[in-house]
């Protein structure tokens, strides 16, 4: 049996029910108002997720953007406070549903909503309901604004679908149309803000031609631009990926001035990454009291549950640190000398500035980059050839190293890079630097956690988690080595280096193209 | 799916009067519920306001069920939905009586129609007839309105013969006493004894109220528009045992099809009430509605 669907009509202003009381006795019922908060994350996850979350009073209603207006509510959850975290949700549909979507991110509030609604009945002469409408006005809520949208939702009754054509045929004729835009779509726009895409591997529009200086201000200035953006999202402390990837920013510009040298002039370029570098100190506490803290579930379900309580105490310490240590870098990034400093920096590498001559600031940026991934390569592989099972910590950590510097290398210019190659000599490293990060994250925090023990809780109750939990990861690290000289293996031989060395290796008797102009 | 079916020999024993306020009170408890009129006197539907259905000519004889599944109309009460009679109905029998397996038309129709509802209530004409046979095959439950009076125990006795008779299960039989007067010693005397004589008797009794013929000036249940009276109570109460019976438990009446207010401003309450997302009458409101507008309280 198939029931008809509902009808949504957008309706002019000076549009009201009045144009059906000809031919329909109107009731109203339910007359009702709120004004609906909706919430999203800094990457818009929830949007571009196909999905809004509002919360109207105490409850947290989750629906499905559909196309024209808001669908119906998946799920809802009623909350005491704020939920900010996918696992602050309580209910598993809510956070099963927002885990996707939110990752890391935390919601805040996007935009306001006074939602009007008036739930009506037409009926016929006989007194029966034959059709159900559902009128909706949608504002900002501030006075003195008029409204935003209005809207009309025709419900047919089944065995009275005529009537329910009848209805939006009349308000058709009245200046009704088929919905466009949503509530939430009227609203954003109404408070000016456009949900974008987030990347952190911006285009940066680089051809072969391009100058070595134009290439390179170009992607500083692009990073720039987004650590820049991430700074509020910081001195609101959202969630820990505005400081994380404020730091990768940060680090990613330090990155390329030093991997394509003489591009800028050298002291211009020393006092950048000097002050990019200072900048990231100031948060390197703070990161680590994330990771850990964001590990928390991780680490205690490595140990047994008899130990929890030890490693609780341990994240109660670094919960309270951290309180400290986001106000420590609020307080510096409200100073003024902060501010002063991203200017100093925007100014340097704006493109209206002018610097001196540099040796390679005219290079056309495809030899000079397709060189350096070439030699960075390599250097890899020469690390790579004596690592085995006794192989020093330091000698993995500068294998990571130079392969974090050829991937930054690879991502900057890979505009430059034929398309599939460039993606399948990007999944391996990726799959490289994984294992590499594994090994080195468990490294560090071994080396953390005992530090941890010998200054704040030598001898007290923490130590026997401490201990199982550094010994957890030890033998992480030992598993992950092994995996690191396997893919270390595929990385420097057979197809990989072959690609590497065809796409990258510069003939030998191929002239250095003069400097454009 | 549940085929109930409201039924009596007898005319004027509150067939109709039981089958839209059962109806009701099954489609308040949470039932996606059917009210197919086969009486071609057409009181359940005008008791709804629905107007009577497409007229029924032998022509159509071919396909009953096309017929009927053409004449759901939805009530003004989400999750209850109504088949409307017609004078043509009257025809049922002869068109029956050419047909194959004539005595299990009205089962293979209804068989239809068990992903769109829980219950499928019948509110029958008072007599016995093929189509009567049809209803008796096509039944889980036949609740028989009884006035405790001679001639409806009377009619009764008919109705159990007939089924020992045909060799069709008694136990179906489930008659109730209706319109019951307190006063009248006679109804007092038959309750008293007649119970114990015949198999299936409910214990629930439907007084006799001046409410109950308000109906027709109303033109909706009694539930609809008195929840507290005598005869409101018992016609829930009636819903709660056959449900019991029926194995499906008593359930909650949600008092939010329409009891506290008019039969139209029900929509999202019953959707909240009844959230099951196969039953289009209760959901299509609510799943239709915009997020903001279901959501504010």
């Amino acid at each position: 049996m198939q029931r008809k669907e509902s009808v949504r009509l957008l309706l002019p202003d000076d549009v009201g029910l009045e144009c059906l009381r000809k031919d329909w006795v109107c009731e109203i019922h339910r007359q009702k108002s709120g004004t609906l908060t909706f919430w999203d994350t800094y990457e818009w996850g929830l949007w571009f997720g196909g999905c809004a979350l509002y919360s109207y009073g105490e409850v947290y209603h989750l629906c499905a953007r559909e196309e024209g207006w808001l669908g119906g509510v998946l799920c809802e959850e009623k909350a005491g406070g704020r939920r900010r975290f996918w696992k602050d949700f309580e209910t598993e549909p809510m956070r099963s549903r927002l885990e996707g979507m939110l990752g890391l991110r935390g919601l805040a509030p996007v935009v306001g909503g006074a939602f009007r609604l008036s739930h009506g009945d037409l009926r016929n002469k006989m007194g029966k309901i034959v059709c159900r409408l559902d009128w909706t006005s949608v504002s900002t809520g501030k006075r003195e604004e008029e409204e935003l949208l209005q809207s009309c939702l025709v419900m047919p009754l089944l065995g009275y679908e005529a009537e329910a054509s009848h209805v939006v045929d009349k308000l058709i004729e009245c200046g009704a149309k088929t919905p466009g835009d949503d509530p939430l779509v009227v609203l954003l726009q109404h408070a000016n803000l456009e949900p974008q895409e987030y990347t952190l591997r911006p285009a940066f529009g680089l051809k072969t031609e391009t100058s070595a200086r134009e290439a390179v201000g170009c992607i500083v200035r692009t990073i720039l631009e987004i650590a820049f953006r991430n700074v509020p999202g910081i001195l609101n402390d959202i969630d820990t990926e505005f400081l994380h990837d404020y730091r990768i920013c940060l680090r990613k510009i330090r990155s390329v001035l030093s991997l394509v040298k003489d591009v800028f002039p050298a002291e211009g370029t020393r006092l950048m990454r000097k002050a990019l570098g200072d900048l990231a100190r100031q948060t390197n506490r703070l990161r680590e009291l994330d990771v850990y803290l964001l590990a928390r579930d991780e680490y205690l379900g490595l140990l047994p549950p008899a130990f929890h309580p030890a490693l609780d105490v341990m994240f109660k310490d670094f919960s309270a640190e951290r309180e400290m240590e986001v106000q420590h870098v609020i307080s510096k990034m409200r100073a003024a000398s902060f501010q002063r400093l991203l200017g100093e920096i925007g100014e340097y590498f704006s493109a209206d500035t002018r610097h001196e001559p540099s040796s390679a600031a005219a290079l056309p940026v495809d030899q000079l980059i397709f060189s350096r991934i070439y030699k960075s390569y390599r250097k890899i592989c020469r690390l790579a050839a004596g690592i085995g099972a006794e192989t020093p910590d330091e000698v993995l950590h500068q294998v990571r190293v130079a392969c974090k510097k050829l991937r930054y290398l690879m991502e900057f210019f890979s505009e430059l890079i034929p398309g599939e190659e460039a993606s399948e000599m990007q999944k391996v490293l990726r799959r490289l630097q994984g294992r590499l990060g594994e090994f080195n994250d468990s490294s560090v925090q071994q080396k953390s956690l005992l530090n941890y023990w010998e200054q704040k809780r030598s001898g007290s109750e923490v130590a026997p988690g401490l201990g199982g939990l550094v010994s957890i990861l030890y033998h992480r690290q030992q598993q992950t080595r092994e995996q690191i000289v396997q893919a270390l293996e595929m990385f420097c031989g057979g197809s990989t280096a072959a690609t590497f060395k065809r796409v990258f290796k510069q003939p030998a008797h191929v002239p250095v193209r003069q400097p454009r102009g | 799916m549940k085929v109930i079916s409201s039924y009596s020999i007898k005319g004027g024993v509150g067939k109709t009067s039981l089958a839209v306020n059962l109806a009701f009170a099954l489609c308040e408890a949470g039932q996606r519920t059917l009210l197919l009129d086969l009486d071609p006197q057409g009181a359940a539907a005008f008791y709804f306001r629905v107007g009577n259905a497409e007229k029924f000519r032998m022509r159509d004889a071919h396909s009953i069920a096309d017929g009927l599944y053409r004449n759901i109309r939805e009530s003004d009460f989400p999750g209850l939905d109504i088949i409307p009679s017609n004078i043509g109905f009257r025809h049922f029998d002869i068109v029956l009586d050419g047909m194959a397996k004539r005595r299990k038309q009205l089962r293979m129709i209804l068989e239809e129609l068990k992903s769109d509802y829980d219950v499928v209530l019948l509110d029958c004409p008072p007599n016995i007839t093929l189509l009567s046979e049809n209803i008796f095959k096509a039944s889980d439950a036949i609740l028989v309105p009884v006035i405790p009076t001679v001639l409806s125990r009377r009619t009764l006795e008919q109705l159990t013969g007939f089924f020992r008779e045909e060799d069709l299960p008694c136990e179906i039989l489930r008659p109730f006493f209706s319109m019951v007067q307190k006063r009248s010693k006679m109804h007092r005397e038959i309750m008293a004894e007649l119970p114990a004589l015949q198999p299936g008797f409910l214990k629930t009794v439907i007084p006799f109220s001046a409410e109950v013929e308000k109906m027709g000036l109303r033109r909706m249940p009694l539930l609809a528009y008195s929840h507290t009276c005598e005869a409101a109570l018992a016609y829930r109460a009636l819903c709660d045992e056959i449900l019991s019976q029926l194995g499906w438990g008593t359930m909650k009446h949600t008092a939010s099809v329409g009891m506290t207010r008019s039969p139209a401003a029900s929509t999202a309450a019953t959707a909240t009430a009844a959230p099951s997302t196969s039953a289009p009458a209760r959901t299509s409101p609510a799943i239709a509605a915009p997020a903001g507008v279901t959501a504010i309280p």
